[in-house]
């Protein structure tokens, strides 16, 4: 009779963990990211936001208190290049290089794995993207990695979603090399990017006339005929979806900047970048962000200019520097790359921990809600053993509004055992 | 006379005789020496301890307190052979059976990974031949350092390379098409098929020597041809020489296992997955271990940390194991620098990390059968040597220098040239802005 009572008991408390909004984080070394660090600090979540952060601030009652004396408590990590979440075979609609119509959201499925090994790593925020097989690919998603929830509720609400384009090798081998399609060269590439914007611009027009003519009282007004591809590429038109570009090559990069310049284009992310840093003031004039590896290199002839020193090129510059993984591998320890900026640069440990944090927020235009820990933010929080830039440190707890999505004391093969 | 230089001046020519002084020694094999010196002549490890008189003409190298450890060792690497692009890719000649091909015969001294790799504090590699046949051809293990291939390579034939679930997958290709063997049980067939005909071989061979030594031509002779493939196996039948065999799970594990024991080789396993099911046969046979699979992706059923754990698990047995960091698409040259990644992962869940370093330099070489030339800090051993700011498991941590052979390693590549030429055209453009406007979008105003 005891053990059934007692074993109902720790069901209901660690159920309630599970479902709990509300939390204190009490004892831990509070990394800000943009308040700087407070020693044995305390950290309130009510109702999934962030209520107060202090050292000696009260504890409103009846809140669950997780004991963090000895940890780090740092904002949930941000990776703003996934491809997570969802089938790895759905990454590329590569039946045609350019598929605007196609939405990232439609291929979520809350039950991959990678999320969970995601969360392990502490990470509560990602972008899940098409791939770059397309030189116009999908709308990407941005979501919290509220595991097993549904769709719609790990989906971002409220914020500006990007479109996914590529340049460079990608489109080409996949359309030219192995399908004998356009494109097969740079050019190509750049054609069909042209072609399919000058396309969307003529579309919105017919769009824009036809509701000025039914604004205007007109009648017998038709509608132009709809367009799946166009409506997506009319939202960028619109501002209303911002992109994100893959490129590696220099010149790649500038032409990118300048072409949704003079189309009005929001681009937010330069994808994966390699070459970066030969072009890091034209990047941060751009106001556009970096968005790539720290030193991976040579693994195709346009990679093969990667430079991790070019991060201290990219900082001078003023460039808005995020590391990101494009990788279910790597997603998982964003923080121990990260640490290798360290390595080849010299560049603040603080900055560093941006990159991860409140540099993809800032990318993802979510710099309101999430990436530092900051009252009214969101209550995203990853809780380390050590310094998350301390190479021996792992993740103990992933907190996304408030719920605890991952505990290492449940969750670990230590627990199991 | 003496040449003292502080870790920021040091000339390139070649020194006889280097005294490093002031570092705090992490020998690996041996205890820690908080503060030690020393001395390398004629390229090896001439004496260590806490005060050394250098003899006359020593270059001095002040470690100002930072770590010195031996050259760091990775094994199942392409360095050398993948070179840069236009000289194309040299891993993996098409065959099912290719025992007899030789890394050897396509080092490439200018290969650019050689510079990266070296000053990330790995010293030593052993390349190999491919990894996508069944049977895939000899290994090489290389000091980065050298103009000519003859002088980078320290052993040739150090391991033969059979890939147990070796079906003809290449990234982004088709299966081998129409090709025996397509499954793992025709795999297995097949390596054993080989093996078994090498011993044949051997046998005829040596019948053969007999011959021609007592000739008896009224026997029918038939003259004997030398065939390669063959001559490749016959040391690793006769145990000169190691066989490892790459794995990806249970299935290809448990073949390897008993080809081993079948042939009573000596074998080496390469594992990317399920490594510890095997443990206890492992620990008892005493096979190595090279685990590849710190950072593979736990299958769904299994904890999150699983592989990251593994390592801690093989050292707790007994295990000879050492890591290895493959790259974007598997066996590389490009990411060899981060071998220390898996290490540092092992480390954060439960790996000490002395064991850790261990896996990084002396368990390698003992893998190699070169514990005698390299892997620690030895009297007598080649003078590898790597100063950094900090413990290598540190993401964060320098190399300062690097010693091969006794030669002092020039800290420059290609990224670091990359790096000075960039800096300074982004800072002058800075400096004056940019007024040229261009047009992209096309609008009829092509010429």
């Amino acid at each position: 009779m005891k053990k059934k009572a007692s074993f109902f008991l720790l069901f209901f408390v660690l159920s309630s963990l599970l479902i709990s909004q509300d939390l204190v984080l009490k004892g831990g070394t509070l990394l800000t990211v943009t308040h700087g660090v407070i020693e044995n600090g305390i950290l309130v979540i009510k109702g999934g936001k962030i209520e107060a952060i202090g050292k000696d601030i009260s504890i409103p009652p009846g809140m669950e208190i997780i004991d963090c004396t000895g940890k780090f408590v740092m904002p949930g990590i941000v990776d703003s290049h996934s491809h997570i979440a969802f089938d790895f075979e759905d990454v590329n609609e590569m039946t045609d290089p350019v598929t605007p119509q196609v939405w990232m959201k439609e291929a979520l499925d809350p039950d991959s794995e990678n999320i969970f090994t995601t969360l392990a790593g502490g990470v509560t925020t990602v972008k899940t993207m098409h791939g770059s097989a397309n030189v116009i690919g999908g709308v990407n998603v941005t979501i919290k990695l509220k595991y097993n929830c549904p769709v719609e509720e790990m989906i971002v609400k409220g914020v500006r979603h990007q479109l996914k384009m590529a340049l460079g090798e990608n489109p080409k081998r996949v359309y030219g090399k192995e399908k004998g399609q356009m494109p097969s060269t740079r050019m190509g590439n750049a054609y069909l990017m042209r072609k399919a914007f000058l396309e969307a611009q003529e579309y919105k027009n017919k769009w824009d006339e036809y509701e000025k003519a039914l604004a205007s009282g007109k009648k017998n007004v038709k509608p132009p005929k709809k367009d799946l591809k166009m409506e997506t590429l009319k939202l960028v038109l619109e501002k209303k979806l911002a992109v994100d570009c893959h490129t590696y090559r220099a010149d790649e990069i500038v032409w990118i900047i300048n072409f949704c310049k003079e189309f009005g284009i929001e681009l937010k992310q330069l994808s994966h970048c390699i070459d970066g840093y030969k072009v890091a003031d034209i990047i941060a004039e751009a106001g556009v962000s970096y968005g790539g590896w720290v030193d991976w290199w040579g693994f195709k002839d346009e990679s093969y200019d990667g430079c991790p020193y070019g991060f201290k090129i990219m900082y001078d510059a003023g460039v808005n520097i995020v590391i990101n993984s494009d990788s279910d591998d790597e997603g998982r320890y964003l923080y121990l790359n990260a640490a290798k900026v360290l390595k080849y640069n010299d560049i603040p440990e603080e900055e560093v921990l941006k990159m991860i944090t409140i540099n993809p927020a800032k990318t993802l235009e979510m710099e309101e809600r999430i990436g530092s820990l900051e009252v009214g933010k969101d209550g995203d929080v990853a809780v380390f053993d050590k310094h998350p830039l301390d190479s021996t440190s792992k993740c103990l707890m992933t907190i996304i509004e408030g719920k605890i999505y991952f505990d290492y004391t449940r969750h670990s093969i230590q627990a199991k055992e | 006379m003496l040449v003292i230089f502080f870790l920021g001046v040091i000339p390139t020519q070649a020194q006889e005789t280097i005294l490093i002084r002031n570092g705090k020694l992490f020998p690996i094999v041996g205890e820690q020496i908080p503060r030690g010196c020393l001395l390398i002549q004629k390229g090896r490890i001439a004496k260590i301890g806490t005060e050394i008189t250098p003899p006359p003409g020593t270059l001095v190298i002040d470690a100002e307190g930072n770590e010195v450890y031996p050259g760091f060792i990775a094994l199942m690497t392409a360095v050398g052979v993948t070179g840069y692009p236009g000289t194309g890719d040299d891993l993996n000649e098409l065959g099912v059976s290719t025992p007899h091909i030789d890394p050897y015969d396509a080092i490439n001294p200018e290969d650019d990974t050689i510079e990266v790799t070296r000053m990330g504090g790995v010293t030593t590699v052993m390349t190999i031949s491919g990894t996508l046949n069944v049977i895939n051809g000899k290994s090489v293990v290389l000091n980065l350092e050298g103009d000519l291939a003859e002088e980078m390579v320290i052993k040739r034939d150090v391991a033969q390379i059979f890939n147990m679930g070796a079906k003809g997958q290449v990234p982004y290709g088709p299966k081998r098409p129409g090709n025996y063997p397509q499954t793992h049980p025709g795999i297995a067939a097949f390596i054993r098929e080989k093996l078994q005909s090498a011993l044949e071989y051997a046998r005829k061979a040596r019948e053969k020597d007999k011959k021609i030594i007592q000739p008896n031509f009224e026997e029918d002779y038939v003259p004997f041809r030398r065939d390669l493939e063959m001559e490749a196996l016959v040391p690793v039948v006769e145990k000169k020489v190691p066989a490892l065999f790459i794995t990806q799970n249970e299935v290809t594990l448990r073949n390897a296992l008993n080809i081993i024991h079948e042939f009573d080789l000596k074998g080496i396993l390469y594992a990317t997955a399920d490594i510890l099911k095997f443990s206890a046969e492992i620990a008892q046979k005493k096979i190595p271990v090279i685990w590849a699979g710190t950072t593979s992706l736990p299958k769904k059923w299994e904890p999150f940390d699983l592989n990251f754990r593994t390592a801690s698990v093989l050292a707790e047995k007994g295990i000879l194991f050492c890591f290895d960091q493959l790259g974007f698409l598997g066996v590389n040259s490009h990411n060899v620098r981060n071998i220390f990644v898996p290490a540092s992962l092992s480390v954060a869940h439960g790996l000490e990390e002395k064991e850790a370093l261990k896996a990084l330099t002396i368990n390698p070489a003992k893998i190699l059968g070169m514990e005698s030339e390299i892997g620690s800090l030895e009297v007598g051993k080649r003078a590898n040597i790597t100063i950094w700011s900090g413990s290598p498991i540190q993401m964060s941590s320098r190399v300062l220098k690097v010693i091969i052979d006794g030669k002092l390693i020039p800290m420059t590549s290609i990224q670091t040239r990359l790096r000075d030429k960039f800096e300074k055209i982004v800072q002058d453009r800075m400096e004056k802005k940019r007024t040229k406007k261009v047009t992209i979008s096309g609008e009829n105003k092509l010429f």
